[in-house]
């Protein structure tokens, strides 16, 4: 499969417990992913992200932030995985709701959950959490719980935006 | 006297609101457009929508030029919870998010964290995971049903939806001790075995099921208002469902034959003989129909698993992932140590990352689970169906009156739980 994919673009390739990955440099996500589409896997399943931050792993993974795209093909019945890792530093890809429409609401998680900004969005805005929310939830370095509740008293004080000058 | 502004121009120019029943309606004026653009706030608590879901439509007198969907507003973190709980602790949560079909949830679980452990489960455990799935997918059906035909206006398949989800919920109650949140389906099998009384109740219950989907089909199918309120509204091209992902039935509707269960067989699906549901209406009757036709094929395949459940263990026979029989306790030391590593530690994942799809009464109910060699899920992923149907709601709403608007949204049958997760 991997002659199909423009070769120079596939880092690394394989298959964990029978599901087939490769693994692509960031720039060349819309690249990778426009050829996928065109080769059947038109169908977009989920984009998501991994916090590797604090590791137990032996092997290191390369950067703190792993994406993980995956597609199907309805006819032949296959799927792919699409892996870019992301700096911590700079948590930044190109958007891909343009090639696959399914990935919008995707994109917009994944920088409410993550803070992982997806260049060219055209709504890039928080859509889990509320608007004035502080922080990205599902990072490893967010604590669960110890949050006040809403509309008590310190409520305010806590993570909450500063109001707009 | 002459009014000196045009009619239908009289509003006052910044933005008014008024507060209607249940929505507040702000009005505003947009430059340029032929007409004024009435901008509606619709929910979130709003009888029709299923829950908790928002909707922001500008309104152009009664057609829908623009929609945007808000969620949020019942996110619980699932996710994050299930990152700071063991493997097999974090069972219950994959309850919680689509909760009109724990069971199946529970199953998308247990085959991901199944298939990176590398077993399988016993014969016995897959009968008996097909039967509640399928328990499920009907009673997530009949839920969806009498909601739905009530938005419209139909009381009555309302009591009799809810009069077999009753029923299930008995068998539920019978073979987990649970009526919603069974946890049933554990990674390695299954909880217990299934008691002589369910069998007995479930046989009944496939024996009457099939005269029951009658009488809805007798009340709604050719019902002339309940055509005229779903055939040709909420239209989705198949091009368009493949581009926004849509599953389930929102996809068979459009008339594309994909079932997991079916394309991609799990559980031994591949083992029974019916028939994937397909229409081509591409409407909000199409999917009426789909579901109405799935509810018998899952009969189908109730009846098959009933008459094929083979003897044998509901569990693998593992004692590094599931803890041993109370019996063994009382005699074996090693069971013991067993039993305390399981406990107070639990069993880990070996590194690595998988995804494993089933066929909810929604979509498709997929699970990405990520394991950094630890006792507990680095990440855990749901790819729920609700959400991304949810997100097609304006390709579908575009265009079309208001009042469509509610079935619509009926037959998207989102769960918001499974949405915000």
């Amino acid at each position: 499969m991997s002659q199909q994919i423009p070769t120079t673009a596939v880092m690394a390739e394989g298959l964990i417990a029978r599901d087939h990955w490769i693994q692509v440099q960031p720039e060349q996500i819309r690249a990778t992913l426009s050829r996928l589409q065109a080769e059947g896997f038109t169908y977009f399943l989920f984009l998501t992200c991994v916090d590797h931050l604090a590791t137990p792993l032996l092997q290191q993974p390369p950067q703190r932030f792993e994406l993980v795209y995956q597609l199907r093909d309805l006819k032949q019945r296959r799927e792919i995985r699409v892996r870019v890792f992301l700096p911590e530093e700079r948590p930044e890809i190109a958007s891909v709701q343009d090639i696959f429409a399914a990935a919008n609401w995707d994109e917009r998680e994944t920088w409410d959950m993550f803070g992982v900004k997806f260049e060219g969005h055209p709504n890039l805005e928080r859509i889990l959490m509320p608007e004035d929310w502080i922080g990205h939830p599902l990072r490893r370095d967010f604590p669960v719980g110890g949050e006040p509740v809403d509309f008590s008293e310190d409520h305010e004080t806590w993570q909450t935006a500063p109001p707009p000058a | 006297m002459a009014d000196s502004t045009p009619a239908g121009l009289s509003a006052p120019a910044g933005p008014m609101t008024e507060h209607g029943q249940g929505m507040t309606i702000q009005r505003t004026r947009l430059q340029g457009r032929d007409g004024d653009l009435l901008t509606v706030n619709f929910g979130p608590q709003h009888p029709s929508t299923h829950g908790v879901l928002r909707l922001i439509v500008d309104l152009e007198g009664e057609v829908i030029r623009g929609l945007k969907p808000v969620i949020g507003y019942l996110h619980t973190g699932i996710e994050k919870q299930m990152e700071a709980l063991r493997w097999q602790q974090a069972v219950v949560l994959t309850d919680r998010h689509d909760y009109l079909s724990p069971p199946i949830n529970n199953l998308a679980y247990a085959l991901a964290v199944e298939k990176l452990l590398g077993v399988e489960a016993p014969p016995r455990a897959q009968v008996l995971r097909v039967i509640m799935s399928e328990l499920t997918r009907l009673s997530s059906h009949v839920v969806w049903l009498g909601t739905s035909s009530l938005e419209l206006g139909a009381m009555s398949a309302f009591m009799y939806g809810f009069r077999e989800r009753e029923k299930v919920m008995d068998l539920n109650e019978e073979i987990s001790g649970f009526r919603m949140h069974t946890s049933y389906i554990r990674p390695g099998g299954v909880f217990a075995d299934a008691t002589p009384r369910f069998l007995e109740m479930l046989d009944a219950f496939i024996r009457e099921m099939p005269r029951n989907v009658d009488e809805y089909e007798n009340l709604l199918t050719h019902n002339p208002i309940w055509i005229a309120r779903t055939k040709g509204i909420g239209h989705l091209r198949p091009e368009d469902a493949i581009r926004l992902a849509a599953s389930g039935p929102m996809l068979r509707g459009s008339g594309i034959n994909w079932d997991l269960r079916q394309d991609r067989p799990y559980s031994g699906y591949d083992k029974y003989d019916w028939e994937v549901a397909v229409e081509d209406g591409c409407d909000c009757y199409a999917r009426y129909l789909v579901r109405i036709k799935e509810m018998r094929e899952s009969v189908k395949i109730l009846r098959q698993a009933l008459d094929g459940l083979p003897p044998g263990p509901v569990n693998i026979d593992d004692r590094k992932i599931l803890p041993p029989p109370r019996e063994e306790l009382e005699t074996s030391m090693e069971a013991v140590i067993h039993h305390f590593k399981l406990a107070t530690e639990g069993y880990s994942l070996p590194p690595g990352d998988v995804y494993v799809a089933v066929e909810s009464g929604r979509g498709e109910n997929g699970c990405y689970i990520v394991s950094d060699g630890t006792h507990k899920p680095r990440r855990a992923k749901f790819r729920s169906a609700s959400f991304v149907n949810i997100q097609a709601l304006e390709q579908l709403a575009l265009g079309s009156m208001v009042a469509d608007l509610i079935a619509v949204i009926g037959t998207a049958d989102a769960v918001l739980g499974d949405v915000d997760r």
